[in-house]
């Protein structure tokens, strides 16, 4: 996706519980290049223009995987202290 | 880790499409949300400013976009260095000062560190040097043709090969004999080394009479001749062929520059003593110099079988050492040439400290300056260590503009170096080349320099107390010029220990000059004379020993007919230009205890006491009964007659030496110098050449006269006129010293020089701190001529301030310097100490009238100064 898409999708996508802040979409995605969780292309989006679209290496896959793993359990242990007050 | 680095270098070739590319992209995303907010409703305005509006401030979108592909400290560097530039460039005077002075200290520092390095650890030119290995056997540094013969036919090594570098050879071209000098080689010699050679072949096993020649030889002496090779020469009588041509930069196994002009194959018909060859072994692949040497130990047993010797076995003393490195400098016997080399190096090592404080000087002046605009930028928000990298980025760019500076001197002195031939016996030339070790050390030395010169500025320019240096306003503030006189101090210290060694080296040097050998030099002719060996050598050695002796009389009894020679005396040995050393049992008179000292010995003719001008104490001299068959003599110098006969008087008594017949005393002789003009008084002895068994090919022969440069020729002609086939070296005694005098001389040129140097550097950073320190006070002092101070008073107002300065240098550098100069003593010789007062007394006073110097253009200056235009100046 391109870098618009990427962010409206997360608003869409929660329901304008999470928003994108523009200023730091840019330069995230810059930093995933470096470190090669990403590959970018230039190619033609749907209103015909010229746009540069990221996409998820193995690599970045598996990083993705982690910080889910970890996200998970955060959530699972603030359940725990909240389900057993 | 690697892709990472790899992305961002990525990045770094692809720098300007970014921007333009980051661009393009914003542009999308901000026209993308253009369209739908349009679709909803808004107008083409309105859409735009709500889009603009949501994605917020640009700028710091691509900075940090950028950011996260650059390589932070190479791009901070990259800009640091730039504005390093500009700043440089805007102060051309400051800039010319430091990097002179940098280039200077560097440069002096790799010209010592190339010397050191080519003359002490050259690699020799052969194949893998570290596989090859050379053969001590049973404490000897040469072995006789059987030994080698034996352990070469044992296959104790993948190869053994030998070689004897202490060969002359005479070269016969056209009527014009030469003396050369050839190392001679065993025939598998090149084949085991793997010593390449730039032209035609070299010496292959199974080869004879052939010779590959040095490059010096065939462009000097032979006029580079393209046809040389298969040419024949004729050395010693015996024609060799020419099979190739060493490169230029050939270096050999022995080192410390020596240089042969050939080298030659032992044949048959070489010469007794030159046969015996040092013994370089190729160890295989997996061989250790451990298990070399057990293999060795287990062969020498062998040796003790086939041939025995009675006072040791074969293994002792035996010893397997490397080619390179340290290994070789056991080769120098304990003259304290490595210690040499490791004075010159720290003293030039004190003169880079001394130019790294004036830079730092300079820049520390510099830095004052800029406090105000330094704490704007911290309190704008830029870390300390951050405005501290770039400052340290200016003296960094000064760093390496003095060490190019300083690589171009060094290679200008090193093709100097390469050009000298120092008046050696033996020929020795450096081939001192650029290579990745020099360039090491120049990084090294660079960085040091950096941070010596800049770490201390840089720290004190930027304040963690931004508040007060705001509030000194915007105009150049009073610095505190404290550290700036520590830095004075420090270098005059510095320079004291510098002035030290450089007037030590010099005196040391008029000394050596003036210092008597104890023999006349003034009034004396050497003749050296070598014969072609073929002719005189035979199977049985007494049958060449009188040809030989024949000679010898017939040539002094020419010579002393010559006109104005008043004497003329054959001698083995010339004193300070070649000795041996011995030691051995000495038994007095009938007396079976035996002493042992250890003495010098020179085997001379009749008259060669007074041809050389060493006074006779008792005795006689030798005369020409004093022969074979006639009762042996013996005459002792005045150390010998004291350790053996204490205050008596030897003549008459009889002394056995080791196993040998008994000797009488004949004569007792005054000391003289042996071996060198520094040394203490050694015993000797001086036995009637006539009567030893010696058949050497060279020959000394003495001349007493008034005139020593008027009679060179005649003795020439009539040395060749007794055999034409002889080379024949003649020159005045004291042209011969050059050997004896080197070390003083090239310490003197040396240390003098650096001395002098670091003199003149102190002083550059005496001179500037004092203009500074006047500039600060021109107030002060046009407020004291206002009043109706008289200059003089001004002025020593003035010079007690600089004075003072002196005087702490000097003070501290005197206590340096007497502890710095102790282990000098060793290079001088005895009737100098290191802790001459003399000495001290010179130094402080050059450094005294430097300072005064230092102060007077400055002083007066500042009393020149009309005193209304003092007092407004802030």
């Amino acid at each position: 996706m391109h870098g618009y898409a990427i962010a409206r999708r997360i608003k869409e996508t929660s329901g304008d519980a999470l928003i994108v802040e523009e200023g730091s979409l840019y330069p995230a995605l810059n930093r995933m290049l470096v470190k090669g969780w990403l590959t970018a292309k230039w190619g033609i989006s749907e209103n015909n223009r010229k746009a540069r679209f990221y996409q998820l290496t193995p690599e970045g896959r598996a990083v993705l995987r982690q910080e889910e793993k970890q996200f998970q359990s955060l959530v699972n242990a603030i359940f725990q202290v909240m389900h057993s007050a | 880790m690697w892709d990472e680095l790899r992305r961002r270098l990525g990045y770094f070739w692809r720098r300007k499409n970014f921007d333009s590319e980051l661009d393009e992209e914003i542009r999308f995303h901000l026209d993308t949300r253009l369209d739908e907010l349009m679709q909803a409703g808004l107008s083409d305005r309105e859409a735009r400013l709500q889009a603009r509006r949501e994605f917020g401030r640009q700028g710091p979108v691509r900075e940090d976009s950028r950011t996260a592909w650059q390589f932070r400290l190479v791009e901070d560097l990259m800009a640091d260095l730039r504005y390093a530039g500009r700043a440089i460039r805007r102060n051309p005077a400051f800039a010319a000062a430091a990097v002179l002075s940098l280039a200077l200290g560097i440069g002096a520092n790799l010209a010592i560190f190339s010397l050191t390095m080519e003359f002490l650890f050259s690699r020799p030119s052969v194949h893998d040097p570290e596989s090859l290995a050379y053969v001590i056997l049973g404490g000897g540094s040469n072995a006789a043709p059987e030994q080698y013969r034996f352990l070469k036919d044992a296959h104790a090594f993948e190869g053994l090969a030998g070689m004897n570098p202490e060969t002359e050879t005479n070269w016969r071209n056209g009527d014009n004999t030469y003396r050369l000098w050839g190392t001679r080689v065993t025939d598998n010699f090149f084949d085991v080394t793997g010593t390449p050679v730039a032209k035609g072949r070299p010496i292959h096993a199974g080869d004879q009479r052939e010779a590959v020649l040095s490059d010096q030889f065939w462009r000097g002496r032979l006029g580079g001749d393209p046809n040389i090779l298969g040419r024949g020469l004729v050395f010693d009588g015996q024609l060799y062929t020419v099979a190739g041509i060493l490169p230029p930069d050939h270096r050999t196994l022995i080192g410390f520059g020596f240089s042969p002009d050939l080298y030659l194959t032992i044949d048959p018909s070489t010469a007794g003593n030159e046969t015996t060859v040092m013994l370089y072994a190729r160890l295989p692949a997996q061989m250790t110099r451990q298990a070399a040497y057990s293999h060795l130990l287990a062969l020498c047993g062998d040796l003790d079988k086939i041939f025995p010797r009675t006072e040791y076995k074969w293994s002792n003393n035996t010893e397997i050492r490397g080619v390179t490195g340290l290994d070789r400098l056991k080769l120098l016997y304990g003259m304290p040439i490595a210690p040499f080399f490791g004075m010159l190096t720290t003293v030039v090592g004190l003169i880079l400290l001394i130019a790294c404080a004036n830079v730092a000087s300079l820049l520390l002046a510099r830095a004052a300056s800029r406090q105000h605009e330094l704490a704007v930028r911290q309190s704008i928000g830029a870390s300390r260590g951050r405005i501290i990298r770039q400052l340290l980025a200016e003296s960094l760019l000064l760093a390496i503009l003095g060490t190019v500076a300083g690589l171009l001197l060094n290679f200008a002195l090193a093709g100097l170096a390469n050009r000298i031939q120092p008046p050696l016996p033996v020929p020795v030339r450096l081939h001192i080349q650029p290579d990745w070790r020099l360039l090491s050390y120049a990084i090294g030395l660079a960085t040091a320099s950096t941070l010596l010169c800049g770490l201390m500025p840089a720290m004190r320019a930027t304040t963690r107390d931004v508040q007060a240096a705001l509030k000194l306003g915007e105009r150049s503030v009073a610095a505190r010029l404290g550290f700036r006189r520590v830095l004075v101090v420090a270098q005059l210290t510095v320079s004291v220990v510098l002035l030290l060694t450089g007037f030590l080296f010099l005196r040391n040097l008029s000394l050596s000059n003036s210092l008597s050998p104890g023999f006349d030099i003034h009034h004396t002719v050497w003749a050296y004379v070598r014969l072609v060996p073929e002719r005189y050598s035979s199977k049985d050695p007494a049958e060449s020993k009188s040809k030989i002796e024949r000679l010898a009389n017939r040539a002094v009894e020419q010579l002393r007919g010559l006109p104005g020679v008043e004497s003329a005396a054959t001698a083995a040995i010339v004193p300070l230009n070649d000795n041996v050393k011995i030691g051995n049992d000495i038994r007095v008179d009938a007396h079976s205890d035996a002493q042992h000292p250890l003495y010098t010995a020179n085997w001379i003719g009749p008259d060669y006491l007074k041809t050389m001008g060493i006074p006779l104490l008792a005795g006689r001299e030798f005369l020409a009964t004093d022969r074979q068959g006639a009762p042996l003599v013996v005459i002792l110098n005045q150390s010998m007659a004291h350790v053996l006969f204490g205050d008596r008087n030897p003549v008459g008594h009889t002394l056995r030496f080791h196993d040998d017949p008994p000797e009488t005393v004949v004569g007792v002789a005054k000391n003289s110098k042996y071996f060198s003009l520094g040394e203490d008084d050694l015993p000797a002895v001086y036995w009637p050449d006539a009567q030893s068994s010696r058949a050497a090919v060279n020959l000394n022969f003495m001349l007493r006269t008034q005139h020593p440069e008027s009679i060179l020729k005649e003795v020439n002609n009539a040395l060749g006129a007794i055999d034409a086939t002889a080379a024949i070296d003649v020159k005045p005694m004291n042209r011969a010293l050059g050997l004896a005098l080197l070390p003083s001389r090239a310490g003197a040129a040396l240390l003098g020089s650096m001395g002098a140097l670091g003199l003149l550097l102190a002083a550059l950073g005496l001179y500037g701190v004092l203009t500074y320190s006047v500039a600060r006070r021109i107030r002060e002092i046009g407020i004291r001529v206002a009043l109706g101070a008289e200059p003089a008073t001004v002025g020593y107002l003035v010079l007690r301030s600089s004075l003072a300065l002196a005087g702490a240098g000097l003070a501290l550098g005197g206590v340096l310097g007497y502890f710095a100069a102790g282990p000098l003593a060793m290079f001088l010789v005895p009737e100098l100490s290191p802790h001459d007062p003399a000495i001290f007394a010179g130094v402080f006073a050059t450094l005294l009238l430097v300072a005064i110097a230092a102060t007077l253009s400055p002083t007066i200056r500042a009393l020149r100064i009309d005193p209304v235009v003092a007092l407004r100046y802030e």
